[in-house]
């Protein structure tokens, strides 16, 4: 493995005690902590798959959220249809993938059609994501024997996955796997390609790649992270309604990647991380006054906040910090001799 | 007259009725640094691009090696053995300059769509990477950010990049455009060794001055349509060429030299 090679004794340290504490947590913490602790996990990674799209192709995806959604369905489905077993999870992941993986082809044959560049394709491109993403949305909603339309559809999970500590190593487990295999893909020929390509396509062209067809394996990876983590969420929650499949949905996800910042990887981490106890936090503050239930309202104050403050996210705003501290320690060093 | 790479018969192209390039029928030999020549807005950048397929002509055709590819896209023409550069720097600024000429090795080297190998791993990509960076005079500054260098550093690397993919023939852009005086020189250097190993470079210039010694040959474009072709001496003495440019100031020192 690269790992060794890439991080320091130092960061090597850090991470080990990070994933000590945060082993030791559900020992400490109650039910509602581990909840969302899982909550987290697993929605770093929906949101890394985000990122790879927006940060690293430079690809802006109004419909992430039908991968996302369509896992969560997967397993919600399954469990009521065919029982709640282990086999049928592994079922509902393997459909998960191929469905993931063939939306993404779809989608990206329609939206990644040679011919024409520029701001206009861009937003025609994201508006036509969007309305792919809506049209499963839309199908969810209306095909009711099998999703319960509207009302949502709760189910049991296998006697495995009923323990929330139990869940919470589980979860954290799919976290890390996840993060090291998308790590590996951005840090592939293929992922460096798409950097490329998000940094100048016509150029990426003229050095001789198709960057259609990279943009298409882009796209699949992402999906198919997006529809594991899904797939996770679904196990989590134990209930799946049409809002997962929303346009919100998605916008989560770029909140998440925003706020931690875009084209980092680990940025949609602290990005969960932060955006959904916030959440939970504003959700604690009904009780004071109704208007925190409209937590939706406080995302956008923040969203602004982000993008005006700090265009990088919290990751970004590490690196400036320090650089600057480099710089200084490289100015008293000059002026020392 | 040597082997011919590119041809172009009647090649031409209009934007709303305005010629930009007009049956142009030119051939560009191999191992000879050729150079197109023409005062601002003569059409050369649109006849390079009409050549290596970035935009489709309304008439004539293009032959590669005695193959038409008219109708073939940028990407098959370059798999075919054509570079080239850009009037503007093009290179990929978030990225570092390593990663710019190492990117380039790839798509030449052709490994395929690995999606699970960190690409470090590929230690010829990275060897020959660097040795590129040194012949483009860039290899301090291979940790650098595309975007941090100098516009002169930056044609340097998109060189560098193009050279990477080993092109027969290489169609270069006005390489030394915005470029500060002093480095003129040390990227004729670069050019020459370019073309010593073995890449035919293909110019386009309107400064007469730089060229002149370079070329083998010259072809005057003017207002969309060939004027005249040969080497250097006679060309630039050639009164026809003379009277086109008058008024026209851009060759005025070539009168003066003539």
């Amino acid at each position: 493995m690269m790992i060794t090679k890439d991080f320091s004794k130092k960061r090597l340290i850090i991470l080990a005690l990070l994933l000590a504490g945060l082993s030791v947590i559900p020992h400490v913490s109650g039910l509602s902590t581990i909840t969302l602790f899982s909550r987290i996990f697993i929605m770093a990674i929906y949101a890394m798959s985000y990122d790879i799209l927006r940060g690293y192709m430079g690809f802006i995806n109004l419909g992430h959220a039908m991968f996302f959604g369509t896992g969560a369905y997967a397993v919600g489905v399954m469990f009521r249809n065919f029982g709640s077993t282990l086999p049928v999870f592994l079922i509902a992941i393997v459909f998960s993938v191929v469905f993931s993986s063939i939306a993404a082809f779809i989608m990206g044959k329609i939206v990644f059609r040679s011919g024409g560049k520029g701001p206009v394709v861009v937003v025609a491109g994201a508006m036509t994501t969007l309305a792919l993403g809506e049209i499963v949305r839309h199908t969810a909603e209306r095909w009711r024997s099998v999703t319960m339309g509207a009302d949502g559809l709760s189910y049991r999970i296998p006697e495995i996955f009923s323990n929330r500590i139990l869940f919470y190593y589980y979860a954290l487990i799919f976290m890390i796997v996840m993060t090291l295999v998308l790590r590996q893909f951005v840090l592939s020929p293929t992922g460096r390609v798409l950097m490329s390509i998000r940094e100048n396509e016509q150029r990426a062209e003229f050095l001789g790649y198709d960057t259609q067809k990279y943009k298409l394996i882009g796209l699949q990876v992402a999906g198919i992270a997006s529809g594991l983590s899904g797939v996770m969420f679904g196990v989590l929650n134990r209930f799946a309604n049409t809002e997962l499949l929303s346009v919100q949905q998605t916008l989560n996800a770029l909140l998440m990647t925003l706020v931690g910042g875009t084209g980092t990887l680990y940025g949609a981490i602290i990005g969960s991380g932060f955006v959904n106890i916030v959440q939970s936090q504003l959700l604690n503050f009904r009780s004071v006054h109704p208007v925190f239930e409209r937590w939706l309202l406080f995302f956008g104050a923040m969203y602004v906040i982000v993008v005006i403050f700090m265009p990088r996210g919290f990751v970004g705003l590490y690196y400036t910090l320090t650089d600057k501290q480099k710089a200084k320690v490289q100015k008293s060093a000059v002026g020392k001799s | 007259m040597g082997e011919i790479l590119i041809e172009t018969k009647d090649l031409g192209i209009s934007f709303g009725g305005h010629k930009a390039v007009n049956k142009v029928s030119i051939k560009l030999e191999k191992d000879k640094l050729t150079t197109i020549l023409g005062p601002n807005g003569a059409g050369k950048t649109t006849l390079f691009n009409l050549i290596s397929g970035l935009l489709e002509p309304t008439e004539g055709q293009v032959f590669f090696k005695g193959t038409e590819i008219t109708s073939l896209s940028p990407l098959q023409r370059i798999k075919m053995g054509m570079g080239r550069s850009f009037q503007l720097t093009n290179v990929f600024g978030a990225l570092t300059v390593f990663e710019n000429v190492r990117l380039s090795l790839q798509s030449k080297a052709e490994i395929g769509y690995k999606i699970f190998t960190d690409h470090r791993r590929f230690s010829e990509l990275n060897e020959k990477t660097e040795r590129i960076l040194e012949e483009v005079l860039l290899f301090e500054r291979k940790d650098f950010l595309a975007s941090e260098l100098s516009h002169g550093e930056q044609r340097k690397l998109e060189l560098g990049m193009v050279m990477a993919l080993e092109p027969e023939i290489l169609l270069l852009d006005e390489p030394t455009a915005g470029m500060a005086i002093e480095e003129v020189p040390v990227m004729i250097e670069i050019m020459k060794n370019i073309q010593k190993s073995g890449t035919t470079i293909i110019l386009i210039e309107h400064k007469i001055d730089m060229v002149k010694s370079l070329s083998d040959k010259l072809i005057i474009i003017v207002n969309g349509k060939f004027l005249t072709e040969g080497d250097p001496e006679t060309v630039s003495k050639d009164p026809e060429v003379l009277k086109a440019y008058l008024g026209g100031g851009v060759l005025d020192e070539l009168a003066a030299e003539g």
